[in-house]
C-alpha cells in the first residue's frame, strides 16, 4: 500500500518528469533528440517509481527514499529550460552533480540505507560537498557563449575565460573519476565481506556499479577531450540506460524476494507434516535461504537461551555480525532465530517464517527444556556421587591422621612401660599391661578395617588395579584377576571397586562357588568390569539393596550394570562405565 | 657397635615414643625429622645406619624418597612405617627401594633388627 508521503513524492516526480519532457521538447536552445529525452525522463521516473515502491514496503529503510531522491535530483538539471537566469544558474551549478551525489550516497548505504562507518559518512559528505560545489569554480569563468537567447545568463560569472574554464574543468573531471572509484571500492568491499544472503541483498548495486562507472568515466572523458566520434551524442542515450540498471536491479531483487516468500508456503506445508525432531532448523534455514541459521530456545528456569542439546547460546552482539529475531507465543518468549543480518532487509520474510514456525518451535523448545533439565539432573547426580566420594576419602584420612595415630602412639607407650618394668616381680601389672596392649591392637585393627570400608586407602593411593588385587587376596575363594595398570578417573575407580567388593561378598555369601574371576579393562573409551563365578546362579538383582545402590552410583556416571544368573550356571555381573 | 637410627615422622608424639622404645631396645637414635626435606639433610649430615621412614609426610611420600635416602653418604637401610596396613600400599612398598615395612603399632628394636638380619 502506498502511503501519503510516498504518494506525494510519486506525484511530484511525475509532475517534474512531465515538465522536464515538455521543457526539453520545446526549448529553442540546444534541443536534445526526442529519443534521448525519452530515455532521460524514463531514467528519472524509474528511480522515483522503484524508490516509492521500496519506501512503501519498508518505510524505516532509507533506501527507498534515497532511490526516489536520485530520480528527483535527476530532473533538477532540467530547470535550465525555464526562462530565468536564476533557474539556469542553479541548473548548471547543482543539476547533474546532485543526482550523482545522491546516487553515491545510495550505493554506499545500500541495502540498509544506513552508513556503516565514519569513513563511509566522510565519503558521502565529501561527495555531496564536492559535486554541488565543483561547478562553482568553473562557472565563475563561463557564460553560455552559444546562447541564441539573451533572456538567460550565468549569474555568477566573474571573468569570462575559456582557457581557465577548461583547466578547472579538467581537474574537476579527474576528481570525479577518483570519487567514482572510491565509491566502487566501497561497494566491492561490502560485496567481498558479505555472506551469501548478504550478497543476494547487495546484488542490484553490485551489478549496476559496472555500467554506471563506465558511464561516469565516459562522461568525464567527453568533458575533458571533447566529443570523440559522436560519443557525447551516444552518451545521451547510454548514460540513462546505465543508470536505469540500478532501479531495474532493485525490481529484479524485489521479484526474487517475492519468489523467496513462496518458500514460506512450502514451510507451512512441511511443518504441517511434522518434520522429524531436530530437523526444524534445516527446514527454517531453507525457507530463509540462510544456511548459517541457528535456533536458540528460551529456558524460563535458567532465564537463558539454549540449543537443542541444552547448551547455553550467546545472543548476537554488535561485534559478531549476527542478528536475532525473537519469537513469542502468548506473550512468553519461545525461541530466537540467530541469522544473517541481511535478512533484516526483508522483515516480511523473517516475520512470516517466525509466525509459521511458532508452534513447531514451541514443541522443540519443550524438548530442549527437558534435555537441558535432564542434563542438569545427570550432572547433579554425578556431582553428588563425587561429593560423597570426597567425603569418604576425607573421613578415612581424618581417622588415619587422628584417632589411629593416637592409638599407635599409645600402643608404643604401653610397650615401653612393659619394657621399663623389666624383670620387676609384679606379674599382675605385666599381665594387665599385656591385656591392654592386646585390646589396643584389636582396636587399631578394627579402626583400620572401618577406615578401609569407608574408602580404602589403597584405592586412593595406588588405584583400581592394586585395590582389586587386595580384594582378591582377602577373598576366601580363589579369584583369577585381570586389572588395568593405569589410573582411571576417581569416580570410575570408586564405582568399579565397590561393585566388585559387593559382587565378591555376594559370591562368598550366596553363590556356593569354588572359584571366581574378576576382570577390569578399558574398551573403546569405557571401563568394562566383569565378575563371574561357578556357583549356583539364580541370583535376583532386584533383591537386596547392595547392588541396586551401586547401580545408581554407576548410572550417575552414565554407566550400567547387567546381571546374568541362570539357575545352575553361575552368575555374571557386567559393568560398563564411560571413562574418556 | 650400636646401630644408629634416624626417625622420620611428622607426628611429634610418635617420634618421642619411638625414640625411647628403640633406645630401650639398644639402638642409638641420632636424630629426628618431621618432613622429607629435613630428613634428606639429616641423613646426609648424621650418616645413620638405619632410617625409620613414615610413608605419609607433609611434603612428600615416604615411598618416593626411600630410594633417595638410601643413597645418602652412609648408605643407610630404610624401613617404612605406617599406621595403615602394608596391604594398603600393594606393590609400591617393594618398588620403593626400602628394606621393608613395619606397622607403626608393632615397631620395636627387635623387629627392626630382624628385618635387617642384624643382631646386637
Amino acid at each position: 500500500m502506498i502511503r501519503r508521503p510516498q504518494a506525494l513524492v510519486l506525484l511530484l516526480g511525475i509532475a517534474v518528469a512531465s515538465a522536464a519532457a515538455v521543457g526539453a521538447l520545446t526549448t529553442t536552445n540546444a534541443r536534445p533528440a526526442p529519443g534521448a529525452t525519452a530515455l532521460h525522463v524514463a531514467a528519472g521516473l524509474s528511480f522515483i517509481g522503484v524508490g516509492v515502491v521500496v519506501w512503501s514496503r519498508e518505510p524505516a529503510n532509507r533506501t527507498g527514499l534515497l532511490t526516489a531522491a536520485v530520480g528527483l535530483a535527476w530532473f533538477v538539471t532540467d530547470v535550465r529550460y525555464l526562462p530565468s537566469s536564476v533557474a539556469f544558474t542553479v541548473a548548471d551549478l547543482v543539476g547533474a552533480p546532485l543526482a550523482y551525489a545522491v546516487l553515491a550516497h545510495l550505493a554506499v548505504a545500500f541495502p540498509s540505507g544506513r552508513l556503516r562507518s565514519r569513513s563511509e559518512r566522510a565519503v558521502v559528505v565529501i561527495a555531496y560537498g564536492w559535486l554541488i560545489l565543483e561547478n562553482l569554480a568553473q562557472d565563475v569563468f563561463w557564460a553560455p557563449a552559444d546562447s541564441r537567447c539573451d533572456c538567460v545568463r550565468n549569474l555568477i560569472v566573474v571573468h569570462r575565460d575559456a582557457h581557465l574554464h577548461g583547466i578547472v574543468g579538467n581537474v574537476q573531471q579527474a576528481i570525479n573519476v577518483v570519487l567514482a572509484f572510491v565509491v566502487l571500492r566501497i561497494v566491492l568491499d561490502h560485496w567481498s565481506k558479505a555472506t551469501p544472503p548478504g550478497r543476494r541483498a547487495l546484488a542490484p548495486v553490485f551489478w549496476a556499479s559496472g555500467p554506471i562507472l563506465l558511464a561516469v568515466i565516459a562522461l568525464q572523458a567527453v568533458g575533458a577531450f571533447g566529443s570523440l566520434k559522436g560519443l557525447d551524442a551516444a552518451l545521451a542515450y547510454l548514460t540513462p540506460l546505465a543508470l536505469m540498471s540500478l532501479p531495474f536491479g532493485f525490481l529484479a531483487g524485489f521479484v526474487h524476494s517475492r519468489l523467496s516468500h513462496l518458500a514460506v508456503g512450502h514451510l507451512v506445508i512441511e511443518l504441517g507434516g511434522a518434520p522429524p525432531r531436530g530437523r526444524l532448523r534445516d527446514t527454517l534455514a531453507r525457507a530463509l535461504g540462510d544456511p548459517s541459521l541457528m535456533v536458540a530456545y528460551w529456558m524460563p528456569d535458567f532465564r537463558a537461551y539454549v540449543d537443542t542439546d541444552g547448551r547455553r547460546v550467546d545472543l548476537p552482539t554488535e561485534q559478531n555480525q549476527r542478528a536475532a529475531t525473537f519469537i513469542e507465543r502468548a506473550g512468553e518468549p519461545v525461541a530466537a532465530l540467530l541469522h544473517d543480518p541481511s535478512l533484516k532487509n526483508d522483515p516480511w520474510l523473517i516475520d512470516a517464517v517466525a509466525a509459521a514456525a511458532g508452534l513447531a518451535l514451541e514443541n522443540e523448545r519443550l524438548h530442549a527444556d527437558i534435555s537441558a533439565q535432564l542434563k542438569e539432573v545427570r550432572a547433579s547426580r554425578a556431582r553428588i556421587v563425587e561429593a560423597s566420594d570426597a567425603e569418604r576419602r576425607r573421613l578415612e584420612r581424618d581417622l588415619h591422621d587422628g584417632a589411629q595415630q593416637r592409638l599407635v602412639s599409645l600402643s608404643l607407650a604401653l610397650r615401653l612401660a612393659g619394657d621399663q618394668l623389666g624383670n620387676a616381680p609384679e606379674p599382675l601389672v605385666r599381665e594387665t599391661l599385656n591385656a591392654a596392649a592386646d585390646q589396643l591392637r584389636l582396636a587399631i585393627a578394627e579402626l583400620r578395617e572401618l577406615a578401609s570400608g569407608i574408602h580404602p586407602a589403597i584405592l586412593t593411593e595406588a588405584g583400581l588395579g592394586p585395590a582389586l588385587q587386595s580384594v582378591a587376596e582377602r577373598a576366601p575363594l580363589p579369584v583369577a584377576l585381570t586389572v588395568p595398570t593405569d589410573r582411571l578417573p576417581r569416580p570410575v575407580e570408586a564405582a568399579a571397586y565397590f561393585v566388585v567388593c559387593e559382587a565378591v561378598a555376594n559370591i562368598c555369601k550366596h553363590a556356593d562357588a569354588h572359584s571366581a574371576t574378576v576382570s577390569a579393562r578399558r574398551l573403546d573409551g569405557r571401563l568394562l568390569v566383569e565378575v563371574a563365578d561357578d556357583g549356583v546362579g539364580g541370583a535376583d538383582p532386584s533383591h537386596g539393596s547392595g547392588l541396586r545402590g551401586l547401580a545408581d552410583r554407576v548410572a550417575a556416571l552414565n554407566g550400567r550394570i547387567d546381571v546374568v544368573s541362570p539357575p545352575g550356571q553361575g552368575t555374571r555381573i557386567v559393568v560398563t562405565i564411560p571413562c574418556g | 657397635m650400636t646401630p644408629t637410627v634416624l626417625i622420620v615422622d611428622d607426628h611429634e608424639d610418635f617420634r618421642a615414643f619411638a625414640r625411647r622404645l628403640l633406645e630401650a631396645g639398644g639402638l642409638k637414635v641420632v636424630g629426628e625429622a618431621g618432613d622429607a626435606a629435613s630428613a634428606l639433610s639429616a641423613a646426609q649430615d648424621l650418616g645413620p645406619q638405619l632410617i625409620v621412614l613414615d610413608i605419609k609426610l607433609p611434603d612428600a611420600e615416604g615411598l618416593d624418597i626411600a630410594r633417595q635416602l638410601g643413597e645418602t653418604s652412609a648408605r643407610p637401610a630404610v624401613v617404612l612405617v605406617s599406621s595403615r596396613d602394608a596391604g594398603d600400599y600393594g606393590a609400591r612398598i617393594e618398588q620403593s627401594g626400602a628394606r621393608g615395612f613395619i606397622p607403626k603399632a608393632e615397631l620395636s628394636a627387635a623387629r627392626l633388627l630382624a628385618l635387617l638380619g642384624m643382631c646386637l
